[in-house]
């Protein structure tokens, strides 16, 4: 997937930023929270709704090794579920310019997760990356009631509506559309 | 825009799609094109629900429930199962933006049953030609 122009990320950084109420800085800079009282240098603690976006990152991160795992058993996959795999890294994008930067020595919010090894079978490893993304809508759709912030709630929402699309035309046989097909 | 505002929108916009829904299912042969005619008499039946569900949230709220208008405008020319079928598409495009803007501005069981509603549209619209994307009902997170 192409790099974004930068003024354009920082466009969708900024909707989600306003979302949590994070001061988004126009140079592109890494976001920087304010410190809470008591707390010393190098202790970032989470709001609810920052907890929310870090949580589903990380759950996009273990999704997106589910379909390299796939792609590697099977690379005729590959094609398939280059879309999925496209939305999710765009997902991931718009929720990675709003998590705050993490103290030295902390994991990453956005975890390049090494892919599980799956069967090399298409019809397994598709289902192995149902399977996933469906507890993947579950999940976000859980975290979209909790959230605090209705603009974050929209953009979970919209996030899991994008993989239940994607996951019922991964499941769908392949017909024509029903106008055309009478 | 407050919960009840939105609720009433929402319900507006409800009362529109089921009178298209029921102008598109008419000009639809079900002898013809069973398999759009089916998925239209489903739309049909979803929509009206989500109408019905949607003027009780609001009665909930204390407000009376937006009246809909005598009739609405379906564009005479189309006629033909493929254009019926783009309608439909546009319907559920449109709709699921409309139960997003819900989603930001409830909470509770009106925001779960928006989410629901949304995740539904945006997946219905697939059988109508329509193809996944990005961000459904969100596309300014797509520039």
């Amino acid at each position: 997937m192409p790099a974004l122009p930068e003024s354009r990320r920082v466009s969708r950084r900024a909707t989600v930023g306003a979302a949590l109420a994070l001061p988004v800085v126009a140079a592109g800079c890494d976001i920087d929270p304010p410190r809470r009282r008591g707390e010393g240098p190098g202790v970032v603690r989470l709001t609810p709704d920052e907890e929310l976006v870090v949580a589903t990152a990380a759950d996009l991160a273990l999704a997106r090794a589910v379909i390299e795992g796939a792609t590697l058993a099977v690379p005729a996959l590959a094609v398939t579920l280059t879309p999925l795999s496209q939305a999710h890294a765009a997902h991931a994008d718009v929720l990675s310019g709003v998590v705050p930067p993490r103290p030295p020595g902390t994991a990453s919010p956005d975890p390049v997760l090494d892919p599980p090894r799956l069967p090399a079978d298409r019809d397994r490893a598709l289902r192995r990356v149902l399977r996933s993304e469906q507890q993947l809508v579950r999940d976000v759709l859980r975290r979209c009631g909790q959230a605090e912030s209705g603009d974050l709630a929209r953009v979970l929402a919209s996030l899991a509506a994008s993989t239940s699309q994607h996951s019922a035309a991964l499941s769908a046989p392949a017909t024509a559309a029903v106008g055309g097909a009478g | 825009m407050s919960e009840l505002d939105a609720l009433q929108a929402t319900l507006a916009d409800e009362h529109a799609a089921l009178y298209t829904y029921g102008v598109l299912g008419a000009r639809t042969s079900q002898a013809a094109s069973p398999t759009l005619f089916d998925a239209l008499t489903t739309g049909y039946r979803r929509h009206r629900a989500r109408r019905d569900q949607l003027r009780l949230y609001v009665l909930d709220a204390g407000a009376e429930p937006v009246a809909a208008e005598v009739a609405y405008v379906v564009d005479d020319a189309l006629q033909q199962p493929a254009q019926l079928e783009r309608a439909a598409l546009d319907l559920e495009t449109a709709s699921t933006g409309t139960l997003l803007a819900l989603v930001a501005t409830s909470s509770g069981a009106v925001r779960g049953w928006a989410l629901t509603e949304a995740v539904w549209s945006s997946t219905w619209l697939l059988g109508y030609g329509g193809t996944p994307t990005t961000w459904p009902g969100a596309p300014e997170l797509d520039a």
